[in-house]
């Protein structure tokens, strides 16, 4: 059974982060995506650590796809992909060297949907601003939750300016398909071009916040002190940190759950009384002065007996994984998170499955490992020769 | 022009945030978005009642609600219920977020749902699966990123790694992935002529979110330690302090980039040490090599970047094309022409909390705009939608099915 975007074609002109993990996504869930990589190859094959000779960011991103090579200082190279996006259904493209010949205005593909991925968005002073996950993680304020007031600014590790644009261009490639016309298969009208960018992706990810900032009744809650709060490393254990919080923990089942964690001195303490009310945890009104209290408490146990103990009593309690840890949960591995892709050389990479589950057209574990650079060249522009059968569309 | 999704009907029986925020997205692409509230429901638990409060409502429920009509419905009551099963035969989309087995109990599972209406995309989100030991836990944001690793990855550079103090973006990443699954699903349905049921789960949306950093792991068995500002696959990628101690984040991505920067330094005449041969020098030559000496690297270029202002190496790097910026605050930033220009910020009136700031649809359409307006009340439009059931009613020709429980 085809996956649910199967028939579709996806040509690719995109690197780094944003642009490879958005025509992933269109190719695990079944297009057929062809990647156009410049002759030294897409960015991040280069980045570190270096595994065998490509990034293992490159190896996930880059799955489920076709590899050819293009030179933009040749204009037949120019030509050919040309061409290539004539006979697609969707373009995605970023602004790294892209040649003014492929832009929207310039192809003549009206039923292409053609998404541009920037840095800060099309329109405004900053458009042709060259972006970095860096660059825009600040310029969005996303850096302000990280770190402590006065210090050297924090950025999110992972890639979220990157991921969250590449989640909000996949919304936009698929409603865009969607209101296509392909009441003519081969000859579908009604394409348009949708623009997706790191900096309005963050900015709208933090909508909760804004909407805090707006006109809060009362100046508290996690939305707004969370400004100043001091950095969160989780409630600390004997062995490993945890989260923790009473959730419904009140009356009876609070005084027990002091004394099953041998917390008896906190009685005496002037702050008891909002040890036994703040509820929410790490997210809490007085999460930070109340920590010390808690630790000194869960100190004396590691972090399973503290969990165990918690959610007897009616409250919450998680372990705080990292990634060797997450990677070994049973959870995890019951839901699949975490697939085998044979590479092409038989040896087979772990990496993060697709998060979708369809019923009615599965999703196949992918098994396209990533392309060599311009391995699929001859085969691609084979398919592109003009007594070639175009690939069928949506069908 | 009507947005992309312009026709598409979603009955959103969706709480709390992830669910509200993918069908938030729907109706910001056009879907006429039919939020149902229960009609007992106390509003201080809307939005799970996360602080602050605007006129006594969750600024939860006021974000996560955008975009959408309110509907009141007691699934309890057989009435409702019936109600409930005629709007979901005019519904292409339905979507829940609830732990395995409250739809069936309330009368939507599946099959149910299916036996009203066939074609319907029925998507189920949940915390942590639907199978394995977890898929009774109850799943919301902030364990989603201690559970997930989320939180490992980042802090000051040799400090301890910290929670991001901003609990939405694992709610929101999958309310994301859940509104891109739906499409996918009436994609599909364009193809096939079928409905389907499709389900998405935080956890590995929110794994997926941090696909780069966890097959880092997986290849290599190091786990990364919190290295501030600086990235872990790209080198120099990290925030130097200028002249006047204001802070900018510069980003070399690639060989090319590096060329055009260590150009910038050179043209700066900092007086640095090795700064004028960074193109040259052996120690430089391929990011793998410039990661493997970071710290070296970051303590030179800190040096030279300390005696040029902020303005002069954004204009600088800028006009060389690469990458950089700078922290940009909330007063700021909602006036600043980059971020209203684009509408990614805006200001949206409400019925019962007055104008609010939001972001706004992350999307630029050419040709079917995208849109984007306040929070509904719950129950806010009940009289209109029950209105347009009756008047179907009174035109159709088959009598609604009545389903047993």
């Amino acid at each position: 059974m085809p996956g649910p975007l199967d028939g579709f074609r996806v040509v690719e002109i995109a690197e780094g982060v944003a642009g490879p993990y958005t025509a992933m996504s269109l190719g695990d869930a079944g297009s057929d995506v062809i990647k156009i990589e410049p002759p030294q190859g897409d960015r991040s094959r280069g980045w570190a650590p270096s595994l065998d000779s490509a990034s293992p960011v490159f190896r996930t991103l880059n799955r489920s796809k076709r590899g050819i090579v293009l030179d933009w200082s040749s204009e037949q190279d120019i030509e050919t992909a040309r061409r290539l996006l004539a006979q697609a259904d969707v373009a995605v493209v970023d602004k790294y060297g892209l040649p003014p010949e492929l832009g929207w205005e310039r192809l003549n593909a009206p039923g292409l949907v053609y998404c541009a991925i920037s840095g800060f968005g099309p329109q405004g002073p900053w458009a042709d601003r060259p972006a970095s996950e860096l660059g825009t993680q600040m310029a969005s304020e996303a850096t302000s939750s990280l770190g402590n007031l006065g210090e050297p600014p924090v950025r999110h590790g992972s890639d979220i300016g990157s991921v969250f644009a590449a989640n909000n261009a996949i919304q936009a490639i698929c409603a865009a398909l969607y209101a296509r016309d392909d009441s003519d298969p081969s000859n579908p009208t009604g394409g348009q071009r949708v623009e997706v960018s790191l900096f309005g992706s963050l900015i709208a990810m933090r909508s909760t916040l804004w909407v805090a900032l707006s006109n809060p009744d009362e100046w508290w809650g996690f939305h707004l002190d969370s400004y100043v709060k001091p950095p969160d490393h989780g409630y600390q254990c004997r062995d490993l940190p945890i989260y923790f919080s009473l959730a419904r923990i009140r009356g009876e089942a609070f005084d027990s759950l002091i004394d099953e964690l041998g917390m008896d001195w906190a009685r005496e303490h002037p702050d008891y009384e909002k040890l036994r009310t703040d509820g929410a945890g790490g997210a809490g009104r007085y999460a930070a002065e109340l920590k010390p209290l808690w630790e000194r408490g869960f100190a004396n146990f590691n972090a399973d007996r503290v969990m165990e103990i918690v959610e007897r009593h009616g409250g919450w309690a998680f372990p705080m994984h990292d990634y060797e840890r997450l990677s070994n949960d049973p959870q995890v591995a019951a839901v699949g998170a975490i697939i085998d892709l044979e590479q092409s050389d038989g040896s087979l990479m772990s990496q993060i499955a697709p998060p979708w589950d369809f019923e009615g057209t599965p999703v196949p574990t992918p098994t396209r490992p990533v392309p060599k650079l311009g391995e699929h060249q001859s085969e691609v522009l084979r398919e592109l020769s003009p007594n070639a059968t175009p690939p069928k569309i949506g069908t | 022009m009507p947005g992309p999704l312009d026709g598409v009907r979603v009955f959103d029986l969706t709480l709390w945030m992830v669910g509200p925020w993918a069908s938030t997205q729907l109706g910001a692409l056009g879907a006429d978005v039919i939020h149902i509230e229960q009609p007992s429901i106390d509003p201080r638990t809307l939005g799970a009642g996360v602080p602050p409060t605007i006129n006594g409502t969750s600024i939860g429920y006021m974000t996560w609600n955008q975009n959408k009509r309110g509907l009141f419905l007691d699934l309890k009551s057989a009435a409702d219920r019936q109600t409930a099963y005629e709007l979901l035969q005019t519904c292409d989309v339905f979507l829940i977020n609830m732990r395995p087995g409250a739809a069936e109990r309330m009368g939507v599972g599946y099959e149910q749902v299916k036996a009203v209406n066939p074609d319907i995309i029925y998507t189920a989100i949940t915390g942590w699966g639907e199978v394995g030991p977890m898929r009774d836990k109850p799943g919301a944001d902030v364990q989603a990123q201690y559970f997930t690793g989320f939180w490992s990855v980042s802090g000051a550079e040799g400090g301890r790694p910290e929670v991001y103090r901003h609990m939405a973006q694992i709610d929101a990443t999958t309310g994301n992935v859940a509104a891109q699954a739906v499409l996918m699903g009436l994609l599909a349905r364009k193809r096939t002529g079928k409905g389907q049921r499709i389900h998405v789960g935080m956890l590995r949306a929110g794994m997926a979110l941090q696909s780069g950093r966890i097959a880092e792991y997986l290849s290599t068995g190091d786990l990364h330690q919190p290295q501030g500002s600086a990235a872990f696959a790209t080198a120099p990628d990290q925030a130097f302090q200028c002249q006047w101690g204001d802070w900018i984040g510069v980003s070399v991505t690639s060989e090319d980039e590096w060329q055009r920067f260590a150009a910038v330094m050179r043209e700066s005449e900092a007086e640095v040490e090795g700064i004028d041969d960074l193109a040259t020098d052996p120690r430089w030559s391929t990011n793998r090599d410039r990661v493997a000496r970071r710290t070296e690297l970051a303590t030179m270029l800190q040096a030279g970047f300390f005696q040029r202002p902020r303005h002069y190496w954004m204009l600088r790097l800028s006009a060389a094309g690469v990458p950089c910026g700078y922290p940009i605050s909330f007063e700021t930033l909602q006036h600043h022409a980059q971020a209203i220009e684009n509408h990614y910020l805006r200001e949206v009136e409400t019925s019962g909390w007055g104008n609010v700031w939001t972001g706004g649809a992350p999307w630029e359409f050419s040709r079917t705009s995208a849109r984007w307006f306040g929070a509904c009340l719950p129950g806010e439009h009940t009289g209109e939608i029950l209105d347009e059931l009756a008047a179907r009613r009174a035109t159709a020709d088959e009598p609604t099915p009545v389903i047993g429980d």
